[in-house]
């Protein structure tokens, strides 16, 4: 295990490498100067050159990607030509709106994903499951978000359309704020968050479900007839036992996969998930750098969620050894 | 569903079947798979239950747990009554309490049998037992370190280890009747014995009556007080096994019987078979089921059905022409002797110091464990002669017969072949190694097409190589879907030697066979590398057909060549220990 996870570090650590040199290169091929963009339009020339001294820009290449990386390897991202802060400050302020989303988003999805699974395996006409999953599968992230606010929404107004709270100005420790209102004994503010989540994380859950549930169930079909549930229903146990202690757990380890890619792929629908229900996530951050051309932002955002999804694919891994002893960490 | 008929369950007996009945579907198409099956077991006796695949035996062994796949959408009719409980129609509640503590089954294949993701104790204590009974009873069934066995996960044991820890999950109920469904035939013969004997043991101990479910009379010889032959979902024949085995009064038992070889058969001539596998249609309206393989079948077989008939010695026969078993018997001995062989001295195949390893895992930083397959092998077989390669899972006979093959490279040494040309290779799942989709006259003419001869002669050459290996010439527009798995194999014989190649090799042709078609094959392969003039290399782990087959017999062991000689020789004074292990394991009918 200890072995394992030095050698993930390690390959984390290299994949941030690789990924800062191309990060890197982009910087430095696209044509666009930072020092102008930061010291304005009508900037005089000296200003300019001033600044590009300060960072550093008139360096050698290769002396520019070694202060790139020496700031990377002390947790400075670059500084944010939009917002004028470093961009590590600004992955912490909107960090935990994300993560919080994300985290709802994969207990629905899952949650979700085992009740299509369950209702697929058990049920004796499972067409209109199969179609209804067909049909949600097939839409597009931004029409399920559009749908889903039109009716819930708009339409019904059961849940809010946008913003994460609807106290302004919270702060709480963790900055995830169902947690903040829980430590700080303010179930309100914890249900009220909980409120704002219910619609886009129900969005990104849909693809996560959909994905995870499929894999359940066909995983569920080939383990329910190998011989050793055979050999259980032989010990005379009871039809539920076998269910939930011989099948799911062998049953496991492909769903698990698919759920650490469909993870890796949440950033992608993040973007425009946040946008559409205006939550203040890195999602909306990044696609506001980009209406700007703040290039150190998204590039730096990139970093951030490529290290997630490594992270990721490491805990499914060490879930699916888990779940099975014969797959070995390595 | 009829009631259960009333009947007098005899006091002795555990397990009473009246006119059982089971239907099953198989891709929608239901078929009767059980037609009428009246038998009795008494408490602690052993009966062994005898047939070949399709004789509907291990579906009887389901019946009776109350685990019929519900996939097959089973119709079911008829009384079984164990222990005074009817299973037939029983409330799945109740079904549940029969299995836990009257009836207990011993898997086919060990290796599915166990959940891979629970530990050993785990799943023996899911059976009601305390840890200290677990060790307890995987001791008793001579597993060493019992303790750290309990520990273990499946995938860390052996088959043979596998396969005792099922007797002791199914043992450690205290069941009254216990089905062992062909439990051996997935491990090595040197662990067949050892098992056989563990399962006679607990049973004796503790007056738990076994179903032994094979295909092999001489294992059902070793271990049963009575033998019950199954053919086509009806009792052929019930009596005491030796009786039974000494003279058996239906002719499909005596087919099994002849057919059966061992390492006392006659080698100098084919074996004896009595049934053919389609000699006639199958007649409508109600006949006896063996009707269509029959040597005996006359024309009352195709218009009555023959019931099961007490005879004098106390066995019972469903056969109109049971009188004449006898004679059909000892016309059998008298098998026609091989044909003449055409030998010569050049060497057909000759391997030099072959070498071959496996890698297995490795990584970016690790090197791979290299495993040694294959240790410096030389064999030479001559033009005409047959060489068998004998050995257990895991010698590495099949990658020795690949490698002379010409499919898999050696590491290091040489394979030559005479006159350079590539050998054939029949394998040994025959329906695998038939296109699907390509008709029996389109997969054996592929072989011809180099040798640019006329249609008409290309037609004739296969109608002659399909009556060479007995194949029906009406069947050449067949896809291999509609065959038997014994066509195919004859199929596959057909497509080896249209061109006589000078070396033919087997992998294990006749592994998944039952005794009468492994019997034909035999008599095939034998007969047509003579008449033929072919060499031969036979991969077998079975040493009996390896001693009527071959002229020479090689013995692997763990990527060595412990012992090659004259198959009597081999058999009889055998010089490597592991060699005497393979032949004490074989079981004999004569024993």
């Amino acid at each position: 295990m200890a072995a394992y996870l030095f050698k993930r570090l390690g390959g984390l650590v290299l994949v941030l490498v690789v990924m800062s040199f191309i990060v890197f290169c982009l910087q430095a091929i696209i044509p666009a100067d930072p020092a102008r963009a930061l010291a304005g339009p009508s900037a005089p020339p000296e200003t300019i050159a001033q600044i590009r001294t300060e960072l550093g820009l008139d360096q050698p290449l290769l002396a520019q990607y070694g202060t790139f990386v020496r700031h990377l390897a002390e947790g400075n991202l670059g500084t944010s030509i939009r917002t004028r802060q470093p961009v590590a400050a600004d992955v912490l302020k909107y960090g935990p709106a994300s993560l919080e989303l994300i985290i709802a988003a994969m207990l629905l999805g899952t949650s979700l994903a085992f009740i299509l699974a369950f209702a697929q395996t058990t049920m004796r006409r499972s067409g209109a499951v199969r179609l209804g999953m067909l049909a949600a599968g097939s839409f597009p992230i931004f029409l399920t978000a559009l749908l889903l606010a039109y009716f819930l929404w708009f339409k019904l107004g059961w849940f809010p359309g946008s913003g994460r709270l609807d106290i302004r100005r919270f702060t709480g420790p963790t900055g995830l704020f169902v947690l903040d209102g829980l430590l700080l004994g303010r179930p309100d503010i914890a249900l009220n968050a909980l409120w704002h989540l219910a619609l886009p994380a129900l969005t990104l859950s849909v693809p996560i479900a959909i994905s995870v549930g499929r894999s359940l169930n066909s995983a569920l079909v080939d383990v329910l007839r190998q011989p050793y549930i055979r050999t259980a229903h032989g010990k005379g146990l009871s039809g539920g036992r076998i269910f939930l202690r011989h099948g799911l757990r062998n049953a496991a380890s492909a769903p698990l996969a698919m759920l650490g890619l469909q993870v890796g792929l949440l950033y992608g629908n993040l973007l425009i998930v946040e946008r559409i229900f205006s939550w203040p996530g890195l999602g909306l951050y990044t696609v506001q750098s980009f209406a700007s051309s703040d290039l150190p932002a998204i590039l730096g955002v990139a970093m951030v969620f490529g290290a997630f999804y490594i992270l990721m694919t490491m805990l499914v891994e060490i879930l699916q050894s888990v779940a099975d002893p014969r797959i070995a960490l390595r | 569903m009829t009631p259960p008929a009333t009947f007098d369950q005899p006091d002795t007996s555990i397990l009473s079947i009246r006119g059982l009945h089971v239907r099953l579907s198989r891709d929608g198409r239901p078929s009767t798979v059980l037609d009428g099956i009246d038998f009795d077991l008494d408490a602690g006796e052993v009966v062994a239950l005898v047939g070949e695949s399709g004789s509907g035996k291990s579906t009887i062994g389901l019946a009776l747990q109350g685990l019929l796949p519900a996939e097959a959408q089973p119709e079911i009719s008829g009384s079984i009554r164990l222990a005074g409980r009817e299973i037939v129609g029983a409330k799945p509640h109740d079904l549940r309490a029969i299995r836990r503590s009257l009836v207990r089954a011993v898997p086919q294949d060990p290796m599915g049998a166990l959940n891979p993701t629970m530990s050993i104790g785990k799943q023996l204590r899911e059976g009601g037992l305390s840890a200290d009974e677990v060790v307890e009873w995987l001791a008793r069934t001579g597993l060493p370190a019992p303790q750290r066995i309990a520990a273990e996960m499946p995938h860390r044991l052996s088959g043979g280890q596998r396969q005792r820890v099922l007797i002791a999950m199914s043992m450690a109920a205290r069941p009254r009747v216990l089905i062992a469904d062909e439990p051996t035939t997935a491990l090595d013969v040197t662990v067949q014995a050892q098992i056989l004997t563990l399962l006679k043991d607990l049973a004796r101990e503790h007056n738990t009556a076994i179903l032994f479910i094979t295909h092999d009379l001489a294992v059902a010889a070793e271990l049963a007080d009575r033998v019950m032959v199954l053919y086509g979902g009806r009792v052929a024949e019930v009596g005491n096994t030796t009786t039974l085995i000494g003279a058996p009064l239906h002719p499909y038992s005596a087919g099994l019987l002849s057919a059966r070889f061992d390492l006392d058969s006659d080698r100098s001539r084919q074996l004896g078979t009595l049934s053919s596998e389609q000699r006639r249609a199958r007649p409508n309206g109600a006949h006896c089921n063996y009707v269509t393989r029959c040597p005996l079948a006359g024309t009352d077989c195709a218009e009555r059905r023959p019931d099961l008939v007490r005879q004098p010695d106390g066995r019972q026969v469903a056969c109109f022409h049971a009188d004449r078993v006898p004679d059909l018997l000892a016309q059998s001995r008298e098998a026609p002797a091989w044909p003449e062989a055409a030998a010569g001295d050049a060497n057909a195949l000759e391997l030099y110091r072959i070498t071959k390893s496996f890698g297995s895992g490795g990584g970016l930083f690790q090197r791979p464990r290299q495993t040694q397959v294959l240790a410096g092998i030389d064999l030479r077989i001559q033009q005409g002669e047959c060489v068998a390669l004998v050995g257990e899972s895991g010698s590495g006979k099949s990658t020795l017969l690949r490698i002379a093959a010409g499919l898999l490279p050696p590491d290091e040494g040489d394979v030559s072949w005479f006159g350079g040309v590539q050998p054939q290779v029949v394998f040994q799942d025959a329906v695998a190694a038939l296109t699907p989709w390509l008709t029996v006259d389109e997969q054996i003419r592929d072989r011809l097409r180099p040798l640019g001869l006329s249609r008409a002669e290309q037609n004739s050459r296969i109608a002659a190589a399909l009556e060479l290996v007995g194949v029906d010439p009406a069947l050449r527009n067949a896809l291999p879907s509609e065959l038997s798995g014994g066509q195919c194999q004859r199929i596959t014989v057909a497509r080896a030697v249209i061109v006589p190649p000078r070396l033919l090799l087997c992998d294990e042709p006749i592994s998944a066979m039952d005794v009468s078609l492994a019997a034909q094959t035999l008599n095939l392969l034998g007969s047509l590398r003579r008449s033929l003039g072919m060499a031969m290399l036979f991969v077998t782990h079975d040493l009996a057909a390896a001693r009527l087959i071959a002229d020479r017999i090689a013995v692997l062991e763990k990527g060595h060549l412990v012992e090659i000689g004259e198959p009597d020789q081999v058999i009889s004074a055998p010089q490597a220990p592991y060699t005497k292990t393979l032949v004490g394991a074989v079981p004999r009918l004569a024993s």
